[in-house]
C-alpha cells in the first residue's frame, strides 16, 4: 500500500494542455498579489472616504409599523446627525415580539446597544438604565412640559426615578367602516353603539366587529380601553389591585355581549396584524388600531381606503378614554458606552421630532407637543386621506387617551400583567363562555395580586 | 532523502501513555462531548436552579435568596396547572403519533423504489429547516381569514358556505393544530431512526420468516417491532424531551391562546420570565420540567436496555 503521506498534495498532470478557462499558479498568485497590494494600499490612496467616525452610537429600535419612518430615520436623519456630531450611528432593527428577549439579553450580557427603544414602558429594568431626568429637563428647557401620559408611562412615584424616555406615542382610534355603519344608520360613537350597530351590521352583510381578544398587543390596549371605560382598572392611582369590582364585572359581561351577538370566533386566533389585514380584506366592520391600517390602504392605493373612518375612543358608562397604542419608551442603559451621545441624540431627536411625526405619516405623535405646534393644522389638511381630514378627530387625542396603568402609574407589576396577557385572558374566557364573568374576574383578580404582592416585595411598587 | 529513511534514522518518539490506555482514550474522547453538555447544558441548568430560589428579575444583577417562594406562587396559579396538563396533552398525542408515523414511513423508505432518495430527502426536509420558519408557513395555513385549509375545504364542497374553522382560535382546533405541527416537525427523526433500526436488522431473519410462512402483521409484531423496541424507544425519548421543552410552535402560532387553552410549561416560563420581567418566577416554571423529563428518560433507558437483554 502506499504511503498516503508520500503523495504529492495536488496532482501533477503536465501531459495535459492548460484550457482558456483554466487558471495556472502563476497566473492566480499574480493575480491574488495584485487584489492583496491593492487592499493594503487602498486606505492610503483614498483615505478620506473611509476616514472613521471619532464615537460610535448603537440604537435599536423596532420595525416601524410605517416603513417610510424608518427609511427617514435610518437613511436621512442619523446619518445627518451622525455627521454633525462626529459619530457613527449604527441602527439595529428586531420585530415587536423579539424586543423584550433583546433587552433581557443585552442586561445579562452587560453589553449592547446605547439606546434601546421598548414600545411599552419597561419599569422592570429600572435597576439597569440610568435616571432619564437629566434628559427630560435638557429637553424641556427648550421645548417644555412633556405629556403627562409620557411621564406616567416612564415614572416610578416610588423611586423618584424616570427609568425611560418617552419621544412619542402613537393613537389607538376607533377604525370603521362607513359604508356598512351608514348603512345601518349608525356610528361608533359609544359602546353600546358599537354592540348595537355592529349586530346589525352582522345580521345584514355577515361582517363581524373586529376586537380582538387573543394574546397579543392589540387586545391588551382594546380591552384596557374598555374596561377603564366602564369605570374598572387593573390598579388605582397608589397601585393597589383594584380588578375584582362591578365595574370590571359590568366591563366584562358587556364584552360577551359584544363577541355572542358582533363578532367570530376568528378574534381569539389573532396576532398584533390580524386586524390590519382584516379591516383591509373587508372582512369586519370596525377595529381598534393605530392608524397603520388607513395608511397601508392609501399607500397600496386600495379602494377601500375612503371607506375606513377614525373616531374618538367609545364613550362608555363611566366616560370617554382609549389608550395609546403604542408608548415609544427609550432607555440608556448604565452599562451603555457613549452615554453622553445618546443624551445628546435624544435632546437633538425631539428638537427635530417633527420631521419624525411628518416621516411616520403622522403614526407618531409627540410627547413635547410644542416640537409640532401645527400638529391640528397638519392633520386636518392630508393630501393622501379621503376625505383629506380623515385624522382631524386625532386633534384632541390627548383628552381621551391614557396609559396601561391608569390611573396610576406604569410599574413593574402593571407591566408583568400586560405581557402574560392577564386582562386579554379575563376577557376572552367571558367572551367564550369558558367562565362566567365573575369568576373570569375573580381568577384574573387573584393572580393581579400575587403578581403586584412579587414586585412590592421586590421594592418595584 | 524520502520520509521513510528519515523514520529509520530519527529515534521513534514513545507514543503517549494514553493512546494505548483504554480507559484513558475512551475519556479523552468523551471529554469534549462531557465539556459541551456542561456548558450547555449543565451551566444554565445550575443557573435555573440558583434563579428559581432567588428574587431574580430580568433587570436586576443582585439577588436574594427566597427559599421556596418562586414554586410556591406557581402553584398557586390556575394558569401553572392548565400548562401542565396542556404539556401532557401536547406531549403524549405528539409522540404517539410521531411513532406511529415514524415507523410507518420508516416500512415504507426500508424497499429501494425508484425516486427512494429524493422522498427521503422530502421527509427529512422538516427536520432539517428552522423550526421558526416552518411554523411561520403554518401560521399563514392555518390564518383566521386566509386560511388555505378552509379555501380548499370551501372548494371541495367539505364546509358549507357559512362555515369557516378558527383553526388557532378554538380550543380544540388550536389544540389539535399545535399537535399537528409538532409531529410534522418530529416524524422525520423518528422515521430516521427508526429506518437505521431496520437497517440493522439481519436478512436471515426475515428471510426465516418469510420461510415460515409468516404474514405482514406476524412479521411486523412478532420480529420487526421486538427487534426495534430499543430504538423506537430512543426515538420517543427524543421526541418527548424535544416536545416537552419546546415553545417555538406554541409561542409562533397562539402565544399560549385562546385563553391558554394551549399554553405548556416552556412557553408559560418564557412569558413569565422574559416577556414578564420575572426571571425567577419563569425559572421555577421551566424546572418543573426537569423532574418529568428525567423519570422519562430513566424508564425509557431502562426499557430499552432491557429490550435489547431480550
Amino acid at each position: 500500500m502506499t504511503d498516503p503521506k508520500l503523495q504529492p498534495a495536488i496532482p501533477v498532470q503536465p501531459s495535459e494542455p492548460p484550457s482558456e478557462r483554466a487558471v495556472s499558479r502563476r497566473r492566480f498568485i499574480r493575480t491574488t498579489g495584485a487584489l492583496a497590494a491593492a487592499a493594503a494600499a487602498g486606505p492610503w490612496i483614498a483615505p478620506r472616504r473611509a476616514r472613521a467616525a471619532a464615537k460610535t452610537l448603537k440604537i435599536l429600535q423596532w420595525n416601524h409599523f410605517v416603513p417610510a419612518y424608518d427609511k427617514w430615520f435610518d437613511g436621512t436623519y442619523v446619518k445627518e446627525w451622525g455627521r454633525k456630531h462626529d459619530t457613527e450611528v449604527i441602527v439595529d432593527h428586531v420585530g415587536i415580539a423579539a424586543l423584550n428577549s433583546r433587552a433581557a439579553a443585552e442586561v445579562s450580557a452587560q453589553k449592547g446597544h446605547d439606546l434601546f427603544m421598548f414600545l411599552s414602558p419597561p419599569p422592570a429594568y429600572e435597576a439597569q438604565v440610568i435616571d432619564h431626568r437629566e434628559v427630560y429637563e435638557e429637553v424641556g428647557r427648550h421645548h417644555g412640559k412633556p405629556i403627562e401620559l409620557a411621564l406616567r408611562s416612564t415614572y416610578n412615584p416610588k423611586t423618584k426615578k424616570y427609568f425611560a424616555f418617552s419621544d412619542s406615542y402613537v393613537p389607538d382610534p376607533v377604525n370603521y367602516r362607513t359604508d356598512l355603519w351608514d348603512d345601518v344608520g349608525m356610528l361608533p360613537a359609544t359602546w353600546d353603539d358599537i354592540r348595537v350597530g355592529g349586530r346589525k351590521i352582522k345580521e345584514k352583510h355577515k361582517i363581524p366587529v373586529g376586537i380582538g381578544l387573543s394574546s397579543e398587543l392589540d387586545t391588551a390596549m382594546a380591552t384596557r380601553a374598555l374596561l377603564y371605560a366602564f369605570g374598572g382598572s387593573v390598579q388605582d392611582d397608589h397601585g393597589n389591585v383594584t380588578l375584582d369590582s362591578r365595574q370590571t364585572i359590568d366591563a366584562v359581561k358587556f364584552m360577551r355581549a359584544l363577541y355572542q351577538e358582533a363578532m367570530t370566533p376568528e378574534v381569539l386566533a389573532w396576532d398584533a396584524s390580524s386586524n390590519n389585514r382584516a379591516m383591509i380584506a373587508g372582512k369586519i366592520s370596525l377595529a381598534l388600531n393605530a392608524i397603520s391600517i388607513t395608511r397601508e390602504a392609501e399607500n397600496k392605493h386600495l379602494a377601500i381606503a375612503r371607506q375606513i373612518a377614525l373616531a374618538k375612543a367609545a364613550q362608555g358608562p363611566a366616560r370617554r378614554i382609549g389608550l395609546e397604542h403604542v408608548m415609544d419608551c427609550y432607555v440608556i442603559w448604565k452599562f451603555a458606552e457613549n452615554q453622553d451621545g445618546a443624551k445628546r441624540f435624544l435632546a437633538d431627536y425631539i428638537g427635530d421630532f417633527r420631521a419624525g411625526f411628518v416621516a411616520s405619516e403622522f403614526y407618531n405623535f409627540p410627547c413635547f407637543p410644542a416640537t409640532v405646534p401645527d400638529l391640528k393644522k397638519e392633520i386636518a389638511n392630508d393630501a393622501r386621506a379621503q376625505p383629506h381630514d380623515k385624522y382631524a378627530v386625532l386633534g384632541d387625542v390627548l383628552g381621551w387617551a391614557t396609559n396601561v396603568g391608569y390611573p396610576g402609574y406604569a410599574n413593574a407589576a402593571v407591566d408583568e400583567i400586560f405581557n402574560t396577557w392577564v386582562v386579554n385572558t379575563m376577557f376572552a374566557k367571558a367572551a367564550t363562555g369558558a367562565l362566567p364573568p365573575e369568576e373570569a374576574v375573580r381568577e384574573a383578580d387573584v393572580q393581579a395580586k400575587r403578581i403586584f404582592a412579587k414586585w412590592r416585595e421586590r421594592g418595584f411598587v | 532523502m524520502d520520509a521513510i529513511a528519515l523514520d529509520r534514522v530519527r529515534p521513534r518518539r514513545a507514543a503517549p501513555r494514553w493512546r494505548d490506555d483504554p480507559q484513558a482514550l475512551a475519556r479523552a474522547l468523551l471529554a469534549p462531548a462531557i465539556l459541551y453538555i456542561g456548558l450547555l447544558v449543565g451551566f444554565p441548568f445550575l443557573l435555573a436552579l440558583y434563579y428559581s430560589v432567588s428574587d431574580a428579575t430580568v433587570g436586576a444583577r443582585v439577588f436574594h435568596f427566597v427559599g421556596l417562594e418562586n414554586f410556591r406562587s406557581a402553584i398557586e396559579n390556575p394558569t401553572f396547572w392548565q400548562a401542565l396538563r396542556n404539556s401532557i396533552v401536547f406531549t403524549v398525542v405528539s409522540q404517539a403519533l410521531v411513532v406511529v408515523l415514524g415507523k410507518a414511513a420508516a416500512m415504507a423508505l426500508y424497499r429501494p423504489f425508484r425516486g427512494r432518495a429524493l422522498v427521503r430527502f422530502l421527509i427529512l426536509l422538516p427536520w432539517v429547516a428552522p423550526i421558526s420558519l416552518g411554523a411561520i408557513g403554518w401560521l399563514w395555513i392555518f390564518d383566521p381569514v386566509y386560511s388555505i385549509l378552509d379555501w380548499v375545504a370551501r372548494a371541495l364542497h367539505l364546509i358549507g358556505p357559512d362555515a369557516w374553522p378558527i383553526w388557532l382560535g378554538q380550543p380544540h382546533l388550536a389544540m389539535a393544530s399545535v399537535i399537528l405541527v409538532n409531529v410534522w416537525r418530529l416524524a422525520p427523526l423518528a422515521t430516521v431512526i427508526i429506518l437505521a433500526g431496520m437497517s440493522a436488522i439481519p436478512q436471515d431473519i426475515h428471510d426465516a420468516a418469510a420461510i415460515d410462512g409468516a404474514g405482514f402483521w406476524r412479521h411486523l409484531i412478532r420480529i420487526n417491532l421486538p427487534l426495534l423496541m430499543p430504538v423506537m424507544l430512543v426515538a420517543l425519548l427524543f421526541g418527548v424531551v424535544f416536545t416537552f421543552t419546546d415553545m417555538i410552535v406554541i409561542f409562533v402560532l397562539t402565544r399560549g391562546g385562546p385563553y391558554d387553552t394551549t399554553q405548556v410549561l416552556a412557553s408559560l416560563a418564557f412569558f413569565t420570565g422574559v416577556q414578564g420581567g420575572d426571571l425567577a418566577g419563569g425559572a421555577a416554571i421551566a424546572l418543573f420540567l426537569f423532574p418529568v423529563l428525567a423519570a422519562v428518560a430513566i424508564g425509557a433507558l431502562t426499557l430499552a436496555r432491557r429490550a435489547e437483554v431480550v
